[in-house]
């Protein structure tokens, strides 16, 4: 197998140029089908409980994602209320309503909202808040005077500082608000008011983060490859010799990516840094490869022969090298969140990719080099290789390391105990919007608006009251009561009867029973049917449960343990719009805000309500047959570390006063569904991480034929998850998915300087039988071929670091931490512990050859 | 005697309007008008609504109303009194309409025990959660739109109709189908300032009681954000004699029972 692909790559390398070509054409035109996802959503799968319940809910209770207008006012002493404030308001909620895409009936702002309230003793008025701008600031503090009055709308529509008026814009689909966006910033452009404009949101958040993402995939990825290439040359000094890995990373990039995009799937902010991942990984093997070339090959040599020679030796450790990388990032599919699961099997997939095209395409490319490229390339390279400050670095490192074994081992128990510590104080938390940074206008938005309003985030507490006994009870009486009746009416009764799943099943029944009782002939069937239509009417008034004034109680009791928690900015539901209608009803004093204390009461109360301008407000807090109820919170933070606390606290609260029988809560809305992705993705990764470990270490004992081998493969890679995540904690940055993502990729490249390392290391220790020569030549070619790739990766993705998004930032700073921390593990420690322990890990090898280790190690 | 006159002088005008076609805008509107909410001097009907949202999720009321003319064309009384569901049974509300001044409405609450004024203010809200508003409910008045005759087909009269106080109304103008033989208005489109129709009114069905075309079906739609209210009227009586007492505070709280129920026909 491995003769045959060397043998192709070096006698064929038309064919193999012929071959690679192909397939990137062929998933480069996948591209086009390009489809950007960032919603947080679709984290869970589609089917995931909590997801699917979210969306029900959504349906439920016609709730939409929406866009957060704020218009702040820091300078007029009435705040907002003013003319020239409300007049700007007023204009761009109008010219907002006329944005295709827009859901008309749900926007909320003043000028669209509905007002109840007193006009002279006895007389209620139900009125548009603000249907015409005010002309006058007498009638500017007027509208201030009736928000005052309606909690719905003080610190929702109108901040409680009277500072900031807010907008709520729902639109009909996600992938809008962007474009939505837009639109309405230059809406707000064009108002000449000193009053300042913010647009945020979580839609927004996420839209705008895909166009950005998009943009990052064409400037970070080719970015860190032109640093990667420019780093290359640095090190090998020959343009036409780095060309050749550049090949190699450009094609598993164009395949990869193609291939991903081609199946269908979309491309989420992990599968947007898959080229980011890939290029570094598809290098390393080729700088192995090259390094070695270059060391070995004397002008005059066959290149052909030499480089057969090279990738001959190289192939063992370079096929487990990928192996295990891969190994690493498909254990992400043990971690329940398909865009990451989708992203582990593509990184894999991509490393053994580069795998095939390293060995085929850079042994064809250096034999088609004319013996002039060849020769200038030594002369560039080769007296300068083992020349260097790095070379020379090297020999000292290894000198050091191998003398001051046991210190050296004992730093880094300290530093695995330090680490530890850190890896203790890690907080897991994420928010999409801080995805952005800092000083990015969605990040200002969101910190102006959640400072004045109860909340820009959404969560919903849902509770649902199941009657299906009572229903079936009443099946059963009715049929009973019509058994008897022989009118053609009975019949359609009965068939109605058994249409328990209507949404109107009562009302219809009672509708049927009506038109029968006046058809009907004899007195029998009367009275039936008149004990069916109040058997019915008790049945409806009963399954109408969240009319129930001592339901609404408990409602009120779990809003009051919210808002008493410090933890919620606001809540609003039912029981809310029914105090405000009933005090006004009964004249607006507030000791009248209160429950009324009757099912008929609440049930009138809320006809009145529906008697505005917007009936419709009402099927946001409860469904049309009132057994389902949400109550919003308005929460200043989408951290789910924020969320996670509020369930914690009204579960506290239900422990106390739990709900009533047959009433289950549950929680949905965009702020719960990043709290179980997130635990999700920590328990997953765990069991990842542990899977891909276990998984590693198998390969390694079995590449090594030796357990202590294996677990001397091991050390690099551990101390670096542990060091870097050790570093999470101590810095205090949270743990967040592209962070958890890392943990893979440590555990892939880690290892591959261990495997380089220890693989030469017992080659040459089995020929020479020294642990002096091996050291010696330990670091020189393998030695340099390791820090070569640790600081090309490490280098490489420094332009990262200038991305406006957070995550690239991240993954920028801890790719080069990662190199940098496995590089000096492998290259310090591993001699370190061989300095002191080489006998008992090489044994067997030594068994061979010769003398006793310790006395090599000595002399 | 009075009466038995008026209706033979709209006959003779019946005829003639079917005989030659009216080309008056106001005409129109003015016949449409009483066709629609004034037949008979007074009238009694029973009416379900049946209220679906987007998703078709249901609600049901069911009403009867008593309606007494003052003057034909002119001030009228409406007494609505609930039996649907039964949780707000025997709420009320009573309409003194006035063309010469805002309209006086009350409303009881049996739940509350309460009597409310309810403000003249804007009639364009929702009626008890309908899609219906309070002005379809009682008509609204001729003179508040101007109106013109856009076609006329054989079977319509398509007028526009363009508020002369554009503040105190959510539509920018609507346009009616009105029957040339019935004068019922069979369909009306709603516009908004945008230009986009959002809201219609449609009737489904058309019966004769007592020698009146009576509109029996109607449906108004939510074009926007969709759902529909679907209205029946059923136990249709005109000319039944109700006394102006029926039409007083005092059956807000104990409902005239004789005029309401059925078997008064």
């Amino acid at each position: 197998m491995k003769k045959a692909i060397i043998r192709l790559a070096t006698e064929k390398p038309r064919v193999v140029y012929a071959i690679v070509l192909a397939m990137v054409l062929v998933t480069a035109a996948m591209m086009v089908r390009l489809e950007i996802d960032t919603d947080p959503e679709s984290m869970l799968a589609a089917d995931q409980s909590d997801r699917v319940f979210h969306n029900k809910v959504e349906d439920r209770f016609v709730l939409h994602d929406a866009i957060v207008v704020g218009i702040v006012n820091n300078d007029h002493p009435d705040g907002v209320y003013n003319v020239e404030t409300l007049t700007s308001l007023h204009s761009l909620t109008e010219q907002i309503l006329a944005i295709d895409g827009v859901i008309e009936p749900d926007l909320m702002s003043l000028a669209v909202a509905d007002n109840i309230g007193q006009e002279g003793p006895g007389t209620i008025r139900f009125e548009w808040m603000m249907r015409d701008a005010p002309t006058t600031e007498a009638q500017a503090k007027d509208i201030r005077d009736k928000v005052g009055r309606l909690p719905l709308l003080q610190d929702t529509l109108v901040s409680g500082d009277g500072r900031a008026a807010a907008i709520y814009v729902p639109i009909a689909s996600k992938d809008l608000s962007y474009k939505i966006s837009q639109e309405i910033i230059g809406l707000t452009e064009s108002i000449a008011t000193s009053d300042e404009f913010h647009v945020t949101g979580l839609p927004v958040a996420e839209d705008t983060f895909g166009h950005e993402m998009f943009l990052q995939m064409g400037i970070s990825a080719p970015l860190a490859g032109l640093m990667i290439f420019l780093l290359m040359l640095y090190f090998f000094r020959s343009a036409p010799l780095v060309i050749a890995p550049m090949l190699v990373a450009m094609a598993t990039v164009v395949v990869s990516m193609g291939l991903l995009i081609g199946l269908g799937f979309t491309v989420h902010i992990m599968s947007s840094m898959i080229p980011i991942f890939l290029m570094p990984i598809a290098v390393v093997d080729s700088v192995h490869i090259m390094s070695d070339f270059v060391d070995q090959y004397r002008p005059g040599d066959d290149a052909k022969e030499v480089v057969s020679e090279v990738v001959d030796h190289l192939y063992t450790p370079m096929l487990f090298t990928s192996l295990t990388s891969a190994v690493g990032f498909a254990s992400l599919l043990l971690t329940p969140i398909p865009p990451v699961q989708v992203f582990g099997v593509f990184v894999a997939f991509g490393i053994l990719l580069a795998f095939i095209l390293t060995i085929l395409l850079i042994p064809a490319y250096i034999v088609r080099l004319s013996p002039a490229a060849l020769s200038h390339l030594l002369s560039g390279s080769k007296s300068g290789h083992t020349q260097t400050p790095l070379a020379h670095l090297l020999r000292r490192v290894g000198r050091f390391s191998m003398r001051r074994g046991k210190l050296i081992t004992g730093l880094a128990v300290v530093l695995i105990a330090v680490s530890v510590a850190g890896i203790s104080r890690i907080e897991i938390n994420d928010n999409p919007v801080r995805w952005f940074k800092a000083n990015h206008p969605i990040r200002v938005a969101d910190a102006v608006l959640n400072e004045h309003f109860a909340g820009t985030y959404d969560a919903f507490f849902v509770l649902t009251h199941s009657d299906t006994n009572a229903k079936a009870e009443f099946v059963s009486n009715a049929e009973a009561l019509l058994s008897d009746i022989e009118d053609p009416y009975a019949s359609a009764l009965k068939e109605q009867l058994a249409n328990s799943g209507d949404s109107d099943f009562y009302g219809a029944i009672i509708a049927t029973a009506d038109d029968a009782l006046f058809e009907s002939e004899s007195d029998a069937s009367m009275s039936a049917l008149e004990s069916l239509i109040a058997l019915a009417e008790d049945a409806q008034s009963a399954s109408r449960y969240f009319q129930r004034p001592d339901v609404l109680a408990e409602i009120e009791a779990i809003q009051v343990a919210l808002d008493d928690s410090g933890l919620v900015g606001k809540t609003n539901a039912l029981p809310d719009v029914v105090k405000v209608v009933n005090r006004e009803l009964r004249g607006g004093d507030a000791e009248h805000y209160a429950i009324p204390g009757s099912v008929p009461a609440v049930a009138q109360t809320l006809l009145q309500y529906q008697s505005s301008h917007r009936p419709q407000d009402l099927w946001h807090m409860v469904t049309p047959d009132f057994s389902s109820t949400a109550i919003w919170l308005q929460l200043t933070s989408g951290d789910n570390q924020d969320m996670t606390q509020v369930i914690d606290a009204l579960d506290a609260h239900l422990a106390e006063r739990p709900l009533p029988a047959g009433v289950e809560g549950r929680w949905a809305g965009k702020n719960l569904i990043n709290v179980v992705w997130q635990d999700a993705m920590v328990k997953g990764m765990l069991l990842s991480l542990v899977g891909a470990f276990g998984a590693v270490f198998l390969m390694m004992t079995l590449l090594f034929r030796s357990v202590r081998l294996g677990l001397l493969a091991m050390v690099p890679l551990s101390v670096t998850i542990l060091g870097v995540y050790g570093l999470i904690g101590w810095i205090g940055k949270d743990y967040d998915m592209p962070i958890a993502v890392l943990s893979s990729l440590t555990l892939g490249l880690s290892v591959d300087f261990a495997i380089h390392f220890i693989q030469r290391a017992r080659a040459i220790l089995q020929s020479t039988g020294s642990f002096e020569t091996t050291y010696l030549e330990v670091f020189e070619e393998p030695a340099r071929a390791i820090a070569r790739n640790a600081i090309i990766i490490a280098i490489g993705f420094t332009p990262l670091f200038f991305a406006p998004l957070v995550p690239y930032i991240t993954v920028g700073a801890f790719m080069a931490a990662i190199m940098a921390l496995s590089g000096v593990t492998t290259l310090v420690l591993l001699p370190a512990l061989m300095s002191w322990a080489g006998g008992w890990l090489f044994g067997r090898d030594l068994g061979q050859a010769g003398p006793a280790p310790d006395a090599a190690a000595t002399a | 005697m009075k009466r038995a006159f008026i209706l033979a002088a709209s006959l003779l005008l019946m005829a003639n309007a079917i005989a030659s076609d009216m080309t008056d805008a106001d005409a129109i509107v003015e016949r449409s008008n009483l066709a629609s909410y004034y037949a008979g001097a007074d009238g009694r009907s029973e009416v379900r609504m049946l209220i679906a949202d987007a998703q078709g999720r249901k609600q049901r009321r069911q009403f009867t109303v008593l309606r007494r003319d003052v003057e034909e064309g002119g001030g009228q009384q409406f007494l609505v009194v609930f039996s649907q569901p039964s949780d707000v049974r025997n709420t009320v509300f009573l309409v003194h309409k006035h063309l010469d001044r805002d309209d006086d409405r009350w409303l009881y609450l049996p739940g509350l025990d309460l009597v409310k004024r309810i403000s003249a203010g804007d009639k364009r809200t929702s009626f008890v959660g309908a899609h219906y508003f309070y002005e379809d409910v009682s008509g609204r008045r001729p003179s508040e739109d101007s109106h013109e005759l856009v076609e006329t087909t054989d079977e319509y009269y398509v007028l526009k109709h363009v508020p002369l106080d554009p503040s105190s109304v959510e539509f920018a103008s609507y346009t009616t189908w009105i029957d040339r033989n019935t004068f019922l208005p069979m369909k009306i489109e709603y516009v908004n300032d945008a230009g986009k129709l959002y809201r219609s009114v449609e009737v489904l069905q058309v019966e004769d009681i007592d020698g009146h075309s009576t509109v029996t079906r109607s449906r108004v739609s939510d074009h926007i954000g969709g759902g529909q209210t679907d209205m029946q009227f059923r136990f249709i009586a005109y000319d039944l004699g109700l006394p102006d007492d029926v039409f007083t505070e005092r059956s807000l709280r104990s409902p005239p029972r004789t005029w309401l129920e059925r078997s008064s026909d």
